[in-house]
């Protein structure tokens, strides 16, 4: 598998505090790789200096496996936290200037306009856009030059329910040609619904990454009352039906193995002469998984 | 460098800013002239006229655009610091600039804006020098024209360190206000050194670029030159205002110093963050 991108200890401070700590991960070619955290986790600031505009105290970064240089630049189009362009000029002119860095040819400029839904605009100045149209205009600048790799932090920051839902399908359709894509967020929904790969981070430290499916998983978790807790507890975990078990309240929480349902669980506990006073299924949401890996 | 000049085209001619001051500029260079062309001395044996002759006008137009230089280098700053303010430069950067062509790209700025002074001087001159000047051969118009030259490495001077304080502040009034303030700062700090160090400050030097005429000597319709073919109205030499250094080593000291703006002017953005 081809690395893209390749972290090896990276660390940042500002002043006393340490805001990434070495953090280490690899994203390969075709993925779709969220990082994950809560605000002040350290997603922007190591997506700013793995591109270039913060300078690291430790640790280091390749890209394309080369250090990172001029040309592999140009073969990652970004967008980090705020839109930044001159106020002044178009939209036009605005994505000229992106078009000539990127040695992009001018028809590129109406393409990335057209996918962003903002061709009609584009004599507009880019002061006069509002949040979300300036944030549709960042994923037209990302787009230009076809790059191969899309770096968004917090891409759809501002955007209205119809605005978030636009650029989730500018970032999926551009999954679904195969470019790697790094999208940093903290909103789970979108993280779950784009990304393959997630790396969470929080406080600067890197708690977990893999697949999204085993790191966020939905499974379904059975809460159920009885008589003798303990022994119900014992003679759940002794047997191979449950992924874990644990105390919650006046409950116990089951979380099944694959292709198990509470039926199952219902028939183990009656052949086992547990009688159960209540048996309630809930589908554990991100939030909660999240939050656990979190907290 | 072609792709940077029209990345920076782009940037400043669009920047209505930009624009009005480069106006203003212009207008207040040729307003200046103009009025003072229409100057009458009521003191007999004075005329303003000879400072509009050829070869005086060459040491006179330079030194008056000099003082607007002080603007451009403004001018300059506010471009530069625009580019902090709405974190362009970081989006250049993303986009596949490296800092060291955000630098080259401010410097080609610097060059074609010293370019439009110099020409916007260079064709003053002309028009004025062939308008006021009675018998003129091709010898007398160009005799002292070298001045111009260096008028356009002190306006260069200006803009890098202008440049300098953009990138060391990144804040638009702030690094005007303190543009502007380190030139009595630096007068005062001149005091406190002796006289034979005055001169190498680095604005004493980038100013001394343009030296003042000698308007009396040019004012008088009578010659005050002595054997030496020194003028008996030169203050310095008459000991009321300390001698200047010789403009050739004012010149190669302006140079250095407008390298070693450059040079700071790039560490500093190389080293710090965007």
């Amino acid at each position: 598998m081809e690395t893209v991108l390749q972290i090896n200890n990276l660390s940042k401070n500002y002043g006393n505090l340490q805001a990434v700590k070495d953090v280490s991960f690899n994203v390969n070619k075709g993925d779709v790789y969220g990082i994950l955290g809560p605000n002040g986790s350290g997603k922007t600031t190591t997506l700013a200096v793995v591109l270039g505009i913060l300078n690291a105290n430790g640790g280091n970064y390749q890209w394309f496996d080369e250090p990172f240089s001029k040309l592999a630049r140009r073969r990652i189009g970004s967008l980090i936290e705020t839109p930044n362009f001159y106020p002044y000029l178009s939209l036009w002119e605005n994505l000229q200037i992106v078009a000539k860095i990127k040695d992009a040819p001018e028809k590129d400029i109406n393409h990335a306009l057209g996918v962003s839904n903002l061709l009609k605009r584009k004599h507009t100045n880019f002061g006069h856009l509002s949040l979300g149209m300036k944030q549709r205009m960042s994923m037209a600048a990302v787009l230009i030059g076809n790059p191969e790799v899309l770096v968004l932090d917090e891409p759809t920051n501002g955007l209205d329910p119809e605005g978030f839902a636009e650029v989730r399908n500018i970032i999926q359709s551009q999954a679904k040609e195969g470019k790697t894509i790094i999208l940093a967020s903290h909103v789970l929904d979108e993280v779950e619904k784009v990304c393959s790969h997630v790396a969470i981070l929080k406080s600067g430290e890197l708690i977990a990454n893999g697949r999204v499916g085993e790191l966020l998983s939905t499974d379904e978790t059975v809460y159920i009352r009885s008589e003798r807790m303990g022994e119900l507890s014992q003679a759940i975990k002794d047997s191979n039906i449950a992924k874990n078990v644990f105390a919650d309240d006046e409950d116990l929480a089951v979380i099944l193995n694959t292709d198990l349902t509470s039926s199952d669980l219902n028939k183990f506990c009656f052949e086992k002469g547990f009688s159960l006073s209540k048996i309630l299924v809930k589908k554990q949401s991100l939030e909660d998984q999240f939050l656990q890996l979190v907290k | 460098m072609k792709k940077l000049l029209s990345l920076e085209k782009i940037k400043a001619l669009s920047y209505p800013a930009f624009k009005t001051l480069m106006i203003i500029h212009f207008l207040l260079f040729f307003i200046v002239v103009l009025a003072v062309s229409q100057i009458h001395f009521s003191i007999p044996g004075f005329s303003v006229k000879g400072l509009y002759q050829f070869p005086n006008i060459w040491e006179y137009f330079p030194w008056v655009a000099s003082w607007f230089n002080i603007f451009l280098a403004i001018v300059l700053i506010t471009l530069v610091g625009n580019e902090f303010s709405f974190k362009t430069f970081r989006q250049n950067v993303i986009d596949g600039l490296s800092r060291n062509d955000l630098i080259k790209g401010k410097l080609i700025l610097i060059f074609t804006i010293a370019i439009y002074t110099f020409l916007m001087v260079l064709i003053a001159i002309l028009i004025f020098g062939v308008v006021f000047t009675k018998d003129y051969s091709l010898n007398l118009i160009f005799e002292n024209s070298y001045l111009i030259l260096i008028y356009f490495v002190q306006a260069i001077g200006y803009m890098t360190l202008g440049l300098l304080f953009a990138i060391l502040f990144r804040n638009n009034a702030l690094a005007i206000i303190l543009f502007l303030i380190y030139f009595p700062v630096e007068s005062i700090l001149r005091l406190f050194f002796k006289a034979e160090y005055r001169p190498y400050f680095p604005l004493k030097i980038i100013s001394n670029l343009t030296p003042k005429p000698e308007f009396l000597t040019i004012a008088s319709e009578k010659s005050f030159t002595n054997a030496d073919g020194v003028s008996s109205l030169d203050f310095s030499e008459m000991g009321i205002l300390p001698k200047d250094l010789p403009l050739g080593i004012t010149l190669i000291m302006a140079t250095g110093y407008i390298g070693f703006f450059i040079a700071l002017a790039t560490f500093l953005l190389n080293r710090r963050s965007l």
